[in-house]
């Protein structure tokens, strides 16, 4: 984890650039992303013809591209964009590519300290993931990876990948089996039809995904190894954050939803639709997106849904950090609304993105939209001025400040408020 | 009840010839009773029970008008030939009727829903139809090719195998393309909290692409803040929702859906296709328990409808001569589109001629309903089984049908190679680039 306590909470306002003049400086400016600790902004810009570069902090990068995409910070504030120079691409960290430059790369992905960036790749055709430029050794062709996960040290990397070339129309040799996991390179031994929802551990001992063998034949795989139920469907497994062996996934029967831990039935009230399962942080509770009838959408915690419903729907769940309320944003008639055990808090907003908690769990922060306009909202009340583009809130480790980073009228600031007088 | 005289040429289809060898009593007695028993409810036994067999369906069939009035091609036959005895005779029926009923449901009607209309009841055959469908997925009846489509929205979340890196460098290719005729043309990948998120279908990656060069002219010159997925959950298509296999449909529109949340937009709008907005709008959302999309929705009628009436796209010249269009049952008929098609039809057209019938009652394009991803073996019966339209777009004179939906787009252009009406078919976005105003400021 990169230790934030040594980033400035200090310094309780820094304009840090002014992004009103960069329009007139380059053809096209496109929309920016700012640094962690809130030191630095920046955005792809268009020079020339074929000509790109990353403006940061209003300077760019010495050498132009000739094609520039995903412009992010790593978790460690440097700055990444997939880049492209003689029909070849690679990743440029700080304005550097990579050594090495591949036919495609794309979906990368950090380490929590962000130490590493790990990516898809394309080279002759074949599919691989590559970690700061190594790309994994696999005794396997890939001919396609369709999605990876990664432990937060980015040490085990899981990927669904085809292994079985395939012909047009060839049904015979899909029903076979076309796709396996591919775990830091080394294929499961077996292939199969489809597989959704690749899990991995945090420790990365542990790889989980959901298997289609047949329309109505789902299950979950623990490496390798089928629960021995068989689903109508099912939808992505999750680990227990205390125990690798235990993986939990929703699970239709008879037209209803239950949830499942290691193929046997734990939530048995039976929904509508159960959605994005999530466990507390000792792992003592889990919160879902329920259906509990048609359109009638909420949060159910350990199989008791909220009272509360919503028309329309509710993303997926998370819990304070101390694991005991469990908080959901939720939309009916057209508005966004942010619940916690089932309360709404505050008024109805046009937008609102996940909160983070105060240490003791009692606040929570987080940005909302109304009227074009973006604000931090703690508990539900307005708590900054209206900025034009703002990013999520930051506390420091013990919870006594708040990083705001925010644009008013094309100047970026980076401002330290104290989370008590929010 | 008398057996129908059916006359059809010999169709080799290998899923269907391999897959009813396979077929054993038992296992058609347990999945049609599976199905029947749990998996339909009031809305079938309702249907079942209302009908009087009037036979009133049959005109509204394309299928029935163009094969000369054959009985077998009518609306009340493909039931009685198809769910009726499964459910008379509890599941009791063979291998070969399983065969007849795949290539019913799967071949021989679009599910377009024009006989519902006809109905003295507002009995909707169609959904009866793709009860049988149902039916012959969990069977592994699917035609071939219609069935590779579902495979590869099984595997892929596409409908055309497109890889992910295939999709992202195409955006990229056309963004290129795009800044030829408007030097900031962009198509933003991934831009959250954009107000828009765009997406397609499948086929435009594969053989359409110039279609998502243009849409990122017509957002920069509407000044629109958009987006489009770079990953998993761009493509708004779903014929396994045609094929039967409702887990797969529902997976992929839940990813659609799930991905416009994740980017934080305001809205989806997709392109010029009819099934993908039934899919995205109805019948994923119905399955997932959402009453309509988590999201909301619009298909690009409705888009450029906006974009036109506010006048955010001005028109410099519009298109000569006669042109006409083909009203997308899903969109019109199913959404009630026809008259904001017609307005931005007669914004962007000198001379819009109209078809007759129109609006909800226009035939369909006869390629819609999975039935032109049946393949080439299917292909002659399919066009050929829509002479009425052909005769219909003859009748405008135009030299030009517009098609926003992609299956009447590519169902039209068999109808007007096949009967020769020397017509071009085209989206109303190629229109639109042709006769819209690129502001001076934004010219190359």
């Amino acid at each position: 984890m990169v230790n934030i306590q040594k980033w400035d909470w200090n310094t309780k306002e820094k304009m840090v650039a002014d992004t009103t003049g960069w329009p007139n400086q380059f053809e096209d400016v496109q929309e920016p992303y700012v640094s962690p600790d809130g030191e630095k902004i920046a955005s792809i810009v268009k020079q020339g013809e074929g000509e790109y570069s990353v403006c940061v902090n209003g300077e760019t990068w010495e050498e132009p591209f000739e094609k520039l995409w995903s412009c992010r910070f790593t978790p460690d504030g440097r700055v990444s964009v997939m880049s492209s120079r003689d029909m070849e691409w690679t990743m440029t960290v700080d304005g550097e590519p990579w050594e090495t430059a591949y036919e495609y790369i794309w979906d990368p992905k950090f380490s929590a300290d962000g130490k590493l960036i790990v990516a898809t790749v394309k080279q002759d055709d074949i599919f691989g993931i590559v970690t700061n430029g190594t790309t994994w050794e696999c005794p396997t062709e890939l001919q396609s990876i369709s999605s990876f996960v990664m432990t937060p040290d980015a040490q085990t990397v899981a990927a669904i990948a085809q292994t079985v070339p395939l012909g047009q129309a060839d049904v015979d040799t899909y029903y076979k089996g076309t796709w396996s996991i591919v775990v830091n390179g080394k294929p499961w031994e077996n292939n199969y039809v489809n597989l959704y929802g690749v899990a991995v551990s945090d420790d990365g001992s542990t790889v989980a995904a959901e298997h289609r063998a047949a329309i109505t034949d789902h299950t979950i795989l623990v490496n390798g190894v089928p629960w021995s139920e068989m689903y109508s469907c099912t939808w992505e497994p999750m680990f227990h954050p205390k125990k690798n062996d235990e993986v939990t996934a929703p699970v239709r029967q008879g037209g209803k939803w239950y949830l499942a831990t290691n193929g046997r039935i734990v939530w048995d009230r039976g929904y509508v639709n159960i959605l994005n399962p999530r466990y507390n942080v000792d792992g003592t509770k889990i919160a879902a997106v329920v259906a509990t009838s048609f359109a009638k959408w909420t949060v159910a915690v350990d199989d008791k849904p909220w009272s509360c419903t919503f028309g329309e729907c509710v993303l997926p769940p998370c819990f304070d950090s101390q694991g005991v309320t469990a908080v959901a944003i939720a939309r009916d008639s057209g508005k966004w609304f942010m619940v916690a055990d089932g309360k709404v808090i505050g008024d109805p907003c046009d937008n609102i993105w996940p909160p983070v908690f105060s240490p003791d769990g009692d606040k929570m922060f987080y940005k909302i939209e109304k009227n074009g306009k973006f604000y931090i909202a703690v508990n539900g009340k307005i708590a900054t001025g209206a900025y034009d583009m703002l990013w999520d809130p930051i506390l420091s480790t013990n919870g006594a400040d708040v990083l705001i980073r925010g644009i008013e009228d094309g100047k970026y600031y980076r401002r330290v408020v104290a989370s008590a007088a929010m | 009840m008398k057996p129908t005289v059916v006359k059809r040429d010999l169709v080799e289809d290998y899923a269907i010839d391999e897959g009813v060898k396979k077929l054993t009593p038992e296992r058609i007695e347990k999945v049609v009773n599976d199905v029947i028993d749990n998996e339909t409810a009031g809305r079938l036994w309702t249907y079942l029970n209302t009908c009087i067999h009037c036979g009133l369906c049959a005109e509204a069939c394309q299928w029935y008008i163009s094969n000369d009035r054959d009985v077998s091609y009518a609306p009340v036959t493909k039931v009685k030939d198809t769910i009726w005895p499964m459910i008379e005779k509890k599941g009791k029926v063979d291998a070969e009727f399983i065969k007849r009923a795949a290539v019913i449901s799967f071949t021989e009607c679009s599910v377009c829903r024009r006989c519902g209309m006809y109905c003295p009841f507002g009995i909707d055959i169609a959904y009866m139809l793709l009860m049988v469908r149902r039916i012959c997925a969990r069977l592994d009846m699917v035609p071939l090719y219609l069935q590779d489509t579902v495979h590869s929205h099984a595997a892929t979340m596409n409908q055309m195998w497109v890889k992910p890196d295939e999709w992202i460098d195409t955006l990229q290719w056309q963004e290129e393309e795009a800044q030829g005729y408007v030097p900031t043309s962009r198509i933003p990948l991934e831009k959250e909290g954009a107000e828009i998120m765009y997406s397609v279908i499948g086929p435009e990656p594969k053989f359409l692409a110039q279609l998502l060069g243009n849409i990122s002219v017509i957002m920069k010159v509407a000044d629109q803040d958009w987006t489009m997925p770079a990953y998993a959950g761009w493509d708004n298509s779903n014929m396994a929702m045609y094929s039967g296999d409702f887990e797969v449909m529902a997976r992929v529109e839940r990813l659609h859906h799930e991905t416009a949340q994740r980017l934080k937009v305001k809205k989806i709008v997709m392109g010029e296709c009819g099934h993908a907005f039934r899919g995205a709008e109805y019948d994923g959302p119905t399955w997932l328990g959402w009453m309509s999309p988590p999201i909301p929705l619009i298909h690009a009628i409705e888009f450029y409808e906006e974009l036109l009436r506010t006048g955010r796209i001005k028109i410099a010249k519009k298109i000569e001569g006669p042109v006409t269009v083909q009203d997308p049952c899903n969109v019109v008929r199913n959404r009630g589109l026809g008259d904001k098609l017609r307005y931005i039809m007669n914004a962007v057209c000198e001379d819009f001629v109209d078809v007759s019938p129109n609006k909800r009652f226009n035939y369909c394009c006869n390629a819609g309903g999975g039935v032109i991803n049946c393949g080439p073996p299917w292909k002659k019966k399919r066009v050929e089984g829509n002479r009425i339209k052909a005769e219909q777009l003859k009748r405008t004179g135009a030299h030009t049908v517009v098609t926003p939906c992609h299956n009447c787009h590519s169902g039209i252009e068999d109808i007007v190679d096949t009967f020769k009406l020397g017509m071009h078919v085209k989206f109303f976005s190629e229109l639109l680039i042709e006769a819209m105003d690129i502001p001076a400021n934004l010219k190359a």
